[in-house]
């Protein structure tokens, strides 16, 4: 993934190649706006906190998934259930163990990571369509499970749970909940910029990008296409912690098919193989439902509503946009949202001598 | 400044003050089910709800003069959506909210309980009903902010093995009588297996291991045929009508001869059209004293109500209209009670509405919602359960509406009586 940079800006050490941050500028904007973020409870609604909450559990498992696709060349169409086994077994070890909420949710990530090391052990052999079709199995395995297991889930009926505390400080509203998912969010995404630095996350992208050459290289394919599954069941299994925590209700009906497919919508839109790409793609898929939500609104009882005889129908314009947009994304933008936001800033940078 | 001015002045300040707070409209929450696994009669019921709201607001100019403000949400009969949808509301600071599910209802009894927001849904699992918490029963919570309209599930199921027991004699059959439990796995069809089961057992039944199929239509013909080869007599069944639909019309395709029992959701005059002569002879409980087209004095009402969302007047409207508009009611009395002599309209005062009558029926509307009792112990808002059979004599496949077919006779619901159960406390929560 080259920035872009403009011409005769050339590296001459590694370690220069190798920064998070090519500029002091964007440095300085990134710590620029983990303030502003932290200034977010001060000024937005509850309502607007709650979306910022849903797009940074939903970011750190679309990125956990991004590790698998985007980085490593794998597929994966049963992220959700991953993402329901960390927050089933979030709730359940505050329930049982009772383990503060604190650390369940780490823990939560690390069972989820075993989980998802076990049903990764067939990507290890498999590649594409074959993968696709193990990892479609694992969906179901899971959901099945969790509606069978009411020891652990609550069965078909789910299970409440207690909201994030630690030390006595309870997070039980948007706005204190906020912070923790925010510096869940922060630790997640610095982790996933740090692992591509490394050679394991050179690793990871070898193999995506040949992995005949990864191989002849010495890289053990088996060993990283597994360890690819576990990293992004872990990063699945934070964010389902995150959501069971904000929730406080975790049901098996959450966790079905079409939300795997709406994790990989999250990270195609966002952009494969870029880590700020997770949390536009989250962004965006958490933010249209709700502008097409504002539209019906506005559409109902009104005299569009009226002459077309929409009525009830208006509860499907919902689900029929966000398809609509997926579909309009891979033909307009297929490199997704991090591209676009390249092409944004280059624009800026290099204005008015683009060439 | 003269002491006229001062007068002014403090009318016009008493005014300014009086003004928004009489104006300012109740918000209230409608969850509703259009597009999920039971919107087949989620749409009907949400429609009776939402057109009589909107009655009281046009008639009455709401509660003590105050518009309800009526936030409704579709939530795809998905409880997670239904759990964030309510943190949204409660944000709104509702002072009652209308919901439907047993999942999503069960997984917010909590925190209704906590925020102390009355909660009247369109499910009557009967865990619903220990508001004291009194039951002792394992999993069962105090739920003092849960109402519903009509016999719990679990009460539902008892009437009506109540009659097959009587029915079974009566047709001289031989023998003890087998009954299976047929449902989806999911709260709303699981609700009242066990209380059935053991009831059954009561009566001299032999139950069967229960049946599983889905909330959604599908292919059920291998259920049937478990159904046959069991030699099932009376079959309970768990799901709404849609999916209810399927396994009939199945059964009747693999002629399988057992005598069905829908839960309130499980049969209505469109799934009769729906499905044809495979639905003839269900059995399943109703819960307004009248249907649409017959005669009574609460009918006038429902009309005018009905008017709301069809002016022309010539929709017919399935049970489960008329019974959202009692669900709603209900609701709007409580609030009235909630208001009187100045009162504050807030969830205590809703909750305690809900006590203040003996043998309820909404005013206006005698003879079409049934009476209900509610005391701080015990939510069971009746034990008198309305039997009725659906009766299909005909093809319902052509292009004639429900109106027509109701009308012509083809399609007929046949009254079979009221079952009177016992206020048993053992069966309270059950």
């Amino acid at each position: 993934m080259t920035a872009m940079t403009p011409a005769g800006d050339f590296r001459s050490t590694y370690r220069e190649d190798m920064t998070i941050f090519p500029t002091r500028m964007s440095r300085y904007a990134l710590w620029l706006g983990i303030a502003l973020l932290c200034l977010a409870p001060l000024m937005l609604g509850r309502y607007e906190l709650g979306l910022l909450i849903t797009i940074g559990f939903s970011a750190i498992a679309a990125l956990g998934l991004n590790i698998l696709v985007g980085f490593t060349g794998q597929i994966s169409i049963g992220h959700a259930a991953f993402f329901g086994f960390g927050a089933f077994a979030s709730a359940w070890l505050h329930e049982y163990a009772h383990i503060p909420v604190a650390f369940c949710i780490p823990l939560a990530g690390l069972m989820t990571t075993a989980v998802g090391l076990v049903f990764g052990l067939p990507a290890a052999r498999l590649k594409g369509l074959y993968l696709a079709i193990a990892t479609l199995a694992a969906q179901f395995i899971l959901e099945d499970f969790f509606a069978r297991a009411p020891w652990f889930t609550g069965g078909v009926a789910g299970r409440i749970t207690e909201p994030f505390a630690l030390f006595g400080w309870r997070a039980d509203r948007e706005e204190s909940y906020f912070y923790v998912v925010l510096a869940w969010v922060v630790v997640m995404f610095l982790m996933a910029s740090n692992l591509m630095r490394t050679r394991d996350g050179r690793a990871l992208v070898a193999v995506r990008d040949h992995y005949l050459s990864a191989e002849m290289m010495g890289i053990n394919l088996a060993y990283y296409r597994t360890l690819s599954f576990g990293i992004a069941s872990f990063y699945a299994g934070i964010g389902g912690a995150l959501y069971a925590h904000y929730l406080l209700f975790v049901s098996v009906e959450a966790f079905n098919i079409l939300f795997s497919i709406q994790f990989l919508g999250m990270v195609i839109i966002g952009g494969l193989g870029s880590v700020m790409g997770s949390l536009m793609g989250a962004a965006f898929m958490t933010l249209l439902p709700e502008v097409v939500q504002a539209g019906a609104d506005l559409l109902a009882g009104s005299p569009v509503d009226r002459a077309l005889r929409l009525g009830a129908s208006i509860s499907f314009l919902r689900e029929m946009a966000i398809g609509a947009a997926i579909i309009l994304f891979l033909i307009f933008e297929p490199d997704g949202l991090a591209r676009r936001w390249r092409l944004i800033r280059a624009y800026w940078k290099l204005y008015p001598y683009s060439h | 400044m003269t002491k006229q001015r001062i007068m002014l002045g403090a009318a016009v300040a008493a005014g300014l003050a009086a003004v928004p707070a009489a104006a300012q409209p109740i918000p209230v929450g409608h969850l509703m089910d259009n597009s999920g696994a039971t919107s087949d009669v989620g749409v009907p019921y949400g429609q009776g709800v939402a057109d009589t709201l909107a009655w009281v607001n046009n008639t009455r100019g709401g509660v003590n003069n105050r518009r309800l403000n009526v936030l409704g949400f579709d939530y795809g009969y998905q409880a997670p959506r239904a759990v964030s949808q309510y943190q949204a509301w409660s944000r709104d600071r509702v002072v009652a909210i209308q919901g439907w599910g047993t999942a999503d209802t069960e997984a917010l009894t909590r925190f209704v309980t906590r925020d102390k927001i009355p909660y009247i849904s369109g499910s009557y699992s009967a865990a619903l009903t220990d508001a004291g918490g009194k039951s002792g029963r394992q999993g069962v919570e105090a739920t003092p902010f849960n109402f519903f309209y009509g016999p719990s599930y679990s009460d539902g199921l008892r009437a009506m093995l109540r009659w097959s027991a009587d029915d079974w004699k009566a047709r001289g059959q031989q023998g003890r009588p087998k009954y299976v439990h047929m449902g989806g796995n999911h709260p709303y069809p699981n609700s009242p297996k066990e209380a059935g089961e053991a009831m059954a057992r009561d009566l001299g039944f032999e139950v069967l291991s229960p049946i599983v199929f889905a909330l959604t239509p599908g292919d059920y013909t291998s259920q049937c045929l478990t159904l046959r080869n069991q030699g099932a007599n009376y079959a309970y069944l768990g799901n709404t009508a849609g999916s209810n639909i399927s396994v009939l019309r199945a059964c009747q395709a693999a002629g399988v001869n057992v005598q069905f029992l829908g839960n309130v959701w499980g049969m209505d005059e469109n799934a009769m059209k729906a499905a044809g002569p495979a639905a003839n002879g269900v059995v399943f409980p109703v819960r307004t004293s009248a249907v649409w087209g017959q005669e009574a004095p609460g009918m006038a009402a429902i009309q005018q109500i009905s008017r709301v969302s069809d002016p022309s007047g010539n929709a017919y409207r399935p049970v489960h209209y008329l019974s959202g508009a009692c669900a709603a009611m209900l609701m709007v009395e409580a609030m009235e009670t909630a208001a009187q002599g100045g009162g504050q309209i807030t969830g205590e005062r809703i909750r305690d509405g809900f006590y203040a009558r003996k043998d309820w029926v909404p005013k206006g509307f005698e003879g079409v919602c049934a009476p209900s009792n509610f005391t701080a112990e015990d939510h069971r808002g009746t034990m008198r359960v309305p039997l009725y059979r659906a009766r299909v004599g005909g093809d319902t496949s052509g292009s004639s509406t429900v109106a027509e077919l109701m009308q012509a006779g083809t399609m007929k619901l046949e009254s079979l009586g009221i079952v009177e159960l016992e206020r048993k406390r053992e069966w309270l929560g059950w």
